[in-house]
């Protein structure tokens, strides 16, 4: 018989500037984890990938708490819904969703939801999920939206992945107009790391100066 | 004719080159020696190296990230993204030889950087 289980859940709402396909980009891209979220995460590795699915061992800082915890993630697209699935060390396993709206303008909406199905008795940490999910939606969104918004502004330069953008490599003058073409969202996102090999990817270093963003 | 903005240099073969302005070379002290500026769409990495300046292009070949987010360490730029590592000496990929930054042209007059987005 099926034990009787509570559920925690939590749903977070925004919207960007940028079309959803670079938004999916960014929620794909394993490698920034270490990278862009260097103070939230650790190590990075991808155990297995192919297409629209990976899955991902990851080493984050626990909300409010002086703990590192690892985890594991499937990670998988179902039409424009990217479904995560992780399991900590603990072993609760929580349910992610992150649905991708098209808004007029090139805009769009993220609504991420996080479910965990929990004994009745963690019913009385509901109040530390709902703050603690909400506190870790917003802080990477923080993080990202420069990223996402960056690369949204060099694709409409011309910017391709591994090259670059022709007018600044070739000292040319730039064209009056530039014909960009759609964002396009293929994954897996091209890896160029060892962060699919056994060793993964451990972040460079855990403090920084930060000249920071000029966009 | 250069203006307040912009400085003309006559180069060997008898063409012009434009600079344009940058920065002063105290708001790049101010700046602990790095910063990075937007200009006519060239996101530019100007800083001081070895007692040198030296201006690069801020916008990593691999997805476009920015190089100079984080201030150098040891002679080495870290892309903010994906860890991208190049070279404060002269923009050269230290994670992919074949991929380096390019580097602009700069001059300095009266304590003014200027920059040639042609050069």
């Amino acid at each position: 018989m099926k034990k009787k289980l509570y559920t925690l859940s939590l749903t977070c709402s925004r919207e960007m500037d940028c079309p959803k396909e670079v938004v999916m980009w960014n929620y794909y891209d394993h490698e920034h984890l270490i990278g862009t979220h260097y103070k939230l995460y650790d190590h990075a590795r991808v155990i297995a990938e192919k297409d629209d699915w990976a899955l991902v061992y990851r080493s984050k800082k626990a909300p409010f708490l002086p703990l590192w915890t690892g985890g594991l993630a499937l990670q998988r697209m179902e039409g424009n819904v990217m479904k995560t699935t992780h399991q900590d060390l603990i072993g609760f396993l929580l349910e992610m969703e992150a649905k991708f709206e098209d808004l007029p303008n090139d805009r769009c909406r993220i609504t991420s939801s996080y479910r965990i199905d929990v004994h009745p008795f963690f019913k009385i940490f509901e109040p530390f999920f709902k703050k603690a999910f909400t506190y870790w939606f917003h802080a990477t969104w923080e993080e990202d939206e420069p990223m996402r918004l960056r690369r949204w502004k060099v694709h409409k330069l011309g910017f391709k992945d591994f090259h670059g953008i022709d007018y600044i490599n070739k000292k040319l003058p730039k064209l009056e107009k530039i014909n960009y073409p759609k964002y396009e969202f293929n994954p897996p996102v091209k890896i160029f790391s060892t962060i699919n090999t056994q060793d993964g990817m451990d972040r460079p270093f855990n403090s920084s100066v930060e000249i920071g963003y000029n966009d | 004719m250069s203006t307040e903005n912009t400085i003309k240099v006559k180069k060997e073969e008898g063409t012009e080159a434009i600079y344009q302005f940058l920065s002063t070379i105290e708001e790049l002290k101010k700046c602990d020696g790095q910063l990075t500026k937007w200009i006519d769409d060239h996101d530019i990495l100007l800083y001081e190296f070895e007692g040198q300046f030296k201006a690069i292009s801020n916008i990593c070949r691999h997805f476009g990230g920015p190089v100079g987010y984080h201030k150098a360490k040891n002679g080495v730029f870290t892309c903010l993204w994906h860890n991208w590592q190049f070279s404060c000496k002269d923009g050269s990929n230290l994670t992919h030889c074949g991929l380096p930054l390019r580097n602009y042209d700069i001059k300095i007059v009266d304590e003014k950087i200027y920059i040639n987005l042609l050069g």
